[in-house]
């Protein structure tokens, strides 16, 4: 078990979370969006991410001098809430934002945050995550797309799949081998480097996903080359610095609230037909995400204050039982109304169910699947 | 949260720790009595921790008050400890005089006693330790309303029961017994207050059996080896300690949450969410915890069952789920207009925007 610190949200972050809300509500009634189910993989909306950008929202936790606010890691987390409950199109600046950002912090050259950092605040800058590969999905250490060291840079070879936006995106931040596999020493001799997904000798294919619908895609790397200064970190070093993503990656809002717009409504619609034995049956479910909410949160609140070694094992244990919370949402939801699941349909509740079925699968796979996860939980439960 | 919260915290696990083992549990269960326990507790003043000095408390808050509570959960500690300390919150919350000796409690509007002329009337069963104790805090049902009222058990006809843990849980019953003290009358408010307070201290009481649980559990799977090694390195065990310690941690945070939010008045949902979402955790924990444990566990010799029995048996006692999920449910229709979202993260500060109102 974790000891996770509590939250009180402070006035000031209580009247922000009211701040960004009503900006949602105002762009809802002008029409700018349309809200989703799992909008942070399938909403892709530039012209939206620019208007976040102008509000000073991507990048809300990075310094000043590079643009951003220095606000804390749970003003970010109220940010990102919001956006989710409301089922806005964050997906384009999303990467960048979550990870790339904290990334080039973390392990970058200073030219490549005076570079970057700026241009992603602003929503003109999207990025790609090139982990997996076809043959190596949980197991990154697997990874074969390779660099070769030449004058001045590197020369990549190799393919990336399920690459979220990839076609969106400008850059990607890619792990790729820079030495020989050593069964050995498995997660030894890889690197990360930050691929321009214009450069020549890129092709992205998509992959359609099961609504028909493009969000992923296969990125296949045919001689390009990658200047000396697009190395992020140190050569071989790619394994941990990747790991250390991954807290921020796996923990956070996104892997509780991708069905929270079908939960809303369900509730909505119990409400409409005064449905009162169905509402007993959603205080459970409002119950569940209360209780799940408080580890997420007291996850965001360790990786603020720096603490807890574990943090990464405690945001494994957030990501396996919030994937399964949004994963569970559609089956509660029809159960207790009656629903005609329907991408293009008129009904607000038909149309999240549709979203979230067919996407309901993805939750307990990306970022992690749950089956690497619980192996990841036990251990350190067992260390413990 | 008090400063002293964490030396307390220390000085009652280390004396739980060294006073309270299975055997001393066995004891109880088997129908005796613990007084060289209850008798440190006092000696300690952790029996009216959270009391203000004017009433002849010790200071400290009330999530001191709740983690202790938790530690004689996690130590399946066999004394009206949740019982006594609850009954003189009360009292104090009633403006009433707290009392010094061991006492108990009958909180449900259910089966409230009938008072008139300050004196009481009624049966009521389950009461916990009531052949022990000597004070009774109960509801009381006047021609003017509802009262809480403080009456000598000495004047009650108790007959003796027990819960599936072997806790007394008996039957008490008064016929135009004189009362000691009786409050004002209370106001729904109140009321509710009582129980939010009555259920957070049965919170605080599981989430301690819950952590025992867990730890007993992940404990044996790393002594207990099968096939040639221990069996946490099983997959499939792997899912249960996982379910454990997700479960676990999930119940800890919502207590902490709880008490968080008693201490600053912020917000009274967190009790029902906590209680509700129990429901489940007790279910997972326990079925898990005697999986794992596999035959032995459902020996008596065994310590596991002292504290699922004792799950099982508290999550029926007081008030239950159906009354927190009536709560949740009315609190969800009568906010309409406003979104799930909304009344989750409902906060004080009113905000209007073009004729909508956010949590106002």
């Amino acid at each position: 078990m974790f000891h996770l610190p509590t939250v009180q949200f402070t006035e000031e972050q209580e009247q922000f979370r009211l701040e960004v809300r009503a900006f949602l509500h105002e762009e809802l009634k002008k029409g700018s969006f349309v809200p989703k189910c799992d909008s942070w993989l399938s909403g892709a909306d530039s012209e939206f991410s620019k208007s976040i950008a102008q509000k000073g929202w991507i990048g809300i936790t990075w310094p000043k001098k590079y643009g951003g606010q220095a606000r804390s890691t749970i003003d970010r987390y109220i940010l990102t809430e919001e956006f989710l409950a409301i089922g806005a199109p964050v997906a384009a600046h999303w990467f960048a934002d979550r990870q790339t950002g904290p990334l080039l912090l973390r392990y970058g050259t200073e030219e490549q945050r005076q570079f970057f950092l700026p241009q992603i605040m602003k929503g003109e800058c999207y990025f790609g995550i090139g982990l997996s590969e076809p043959n190596s999905g949980s197991d990154l250490a697997s990874v074969s797309t390779r660099a070769e060291k030449v004058e001045g840079g590197w020369i990549v070879n190799g393919q990336k799949i399920w690459t979220s936006n990839a076609h969106l995106c400008h850059y990607m931040v890619t792990l790729v081998r820079t030495s020989p596999f050593d069964g050995k020493q498995k997660h030894a001799g890889l690197s990360q480097l930050i691929v321009d997904l214009h450069a020549e000798g890129i092709t992205v294919v998509p992959i359609k996903f099961l609504t028909g619908e493009h969000h992923y895609n296969e990125v296949f790397f045919e001689n390009v080359f990658v200047p000396d200064n697009m190395l992020v970190g140190e050569i071989g070093n790619g394994w941990a610095q990747g790991l250390a993503e991954l807290a921020f990656e796996r923990s956070g809002p996104e892997r509780i609230l991708s069905t929270f717009p079908l939960l809303d409504e369900l509730i909505q619609e119990l409400k409409r037909q005064n449905n009162t034995e169905g509402l007993k049956q959603a205080s459970k479910i409002v119950a569940r995400l209360w209780g799940l909410r408080n580890l997420s949160i007291g996850v965001a609140q360790l990786l603020e204050s720096g603490e807890g070694d574990n943090v990464s094992i405690s945001a494994a244990l957030v990501k396996a039982l919030g994937t399964k919370f949004e994963q569970s949402i559609p089956e509660l939801t029809r159960l207790l109304v009656q629903t005609y699941p329907t991408l293009d349909a008129q009904r607000k509740i038909d149309r999240f169910m549709a979203e979230s079925i067919l996407h309901a699968p993805g939750f307990t796979i990306r970022g992690g699947t749950s089956e690497v996860l619980y192996g990841v939980v036990a251990k350190g439960v067992v260390a413990q | 949260m008090s400063d002293m919260k964490d030396m307390i915290v220390d000085v009652v696990e280390r004396m739980l720790k060294e006073n309270v083992d299975k055997d001393l549990v066995d004891t109880v269960e088997q129908g005796k009595w613990a007084p060289k326990v209850w008798h440190l507790f006092k000696e300690n003043g952790m029996n009216v921790v959270a009391i203000s000095e004017e009433h002849g408390g010790a200071g400290g808050d009330l999530e001191d008050l709740l983690n202790i509570v938790r530690l004689t959960g996690k130590y399946a500690a066999p004394i009206p400890f949740t019982e006594t300390t609850l009954a003189n919150y009360l009292l104090a919350y009633t403006n009433l005089q707290v009392v010094s000796d061991l006492a108990t409690h009958m909180l449900s509007t259910d089966q409230a006693y009938t008072l008139e002329n300050a004196k009481l009337t009624g049966e009521a069963i389950h009461i916990h330790w009531a052949r022990h104790t000597k004070h009774l805090v109960t509801l009381a049902i006047s021609a003017e309303g509802t009262h809480l009222v403080e009456i000598d058990l000495s004047h009650a006809e108790i007959t003796q029961s027990t819960n599936l843990a072997n806790e007394p849980r008996d039957t008490v019953k008064f016929h135009n017994a004189a009362v000691s003290q009786v409050s004002a009358v209370l106001s729904l408010d109140e009321i509710r207050a009582i129980t939010i307070l009555e259920t957070a201290f049965q919170l605080a009481r599981m989430t301690g059996a819950i952590e025992k649980i867990n730890d007993l559990t992940v404990q044996y799977t790393k002594e207990r080896e099968q096939f040639g090694r221990p069996i946490h390195r099983f997959q499939l065990v792997q899912q249960h300690i996982v379910n454990l310690a997700g479960e676990t941690t999930v119940a800890l945070a919502a207590f902490n949450n709880v008490t968080d939010a008693l201490l600053t008045h912020s917000h009274n949902s967190e009790v029902a969410y906590a209680r509700i979402r129990f429901e489940e955790v007790i279910q997972a924990v326990s079925t898990i915890s005697h999986q794992v444990h596999a035959a032995i566990g459902t020996t008596h010799e065994h310590s596991l069952h002292q504290y699922t029995r004792r799950l099982w048996s508290w999550r029926d006692e007081g008030t239950k789920i159906s009354y927190w999920t009536d709560f949740v449910s009315t609190q969800l229709l009568e906010n309409s207009g406003d979104s799930l979202w909304a009344y989750l993260t409902e906060t004080k500060i009113p905000m209007t925007i073009e004729g909508v109102i956010f949590n106002g």
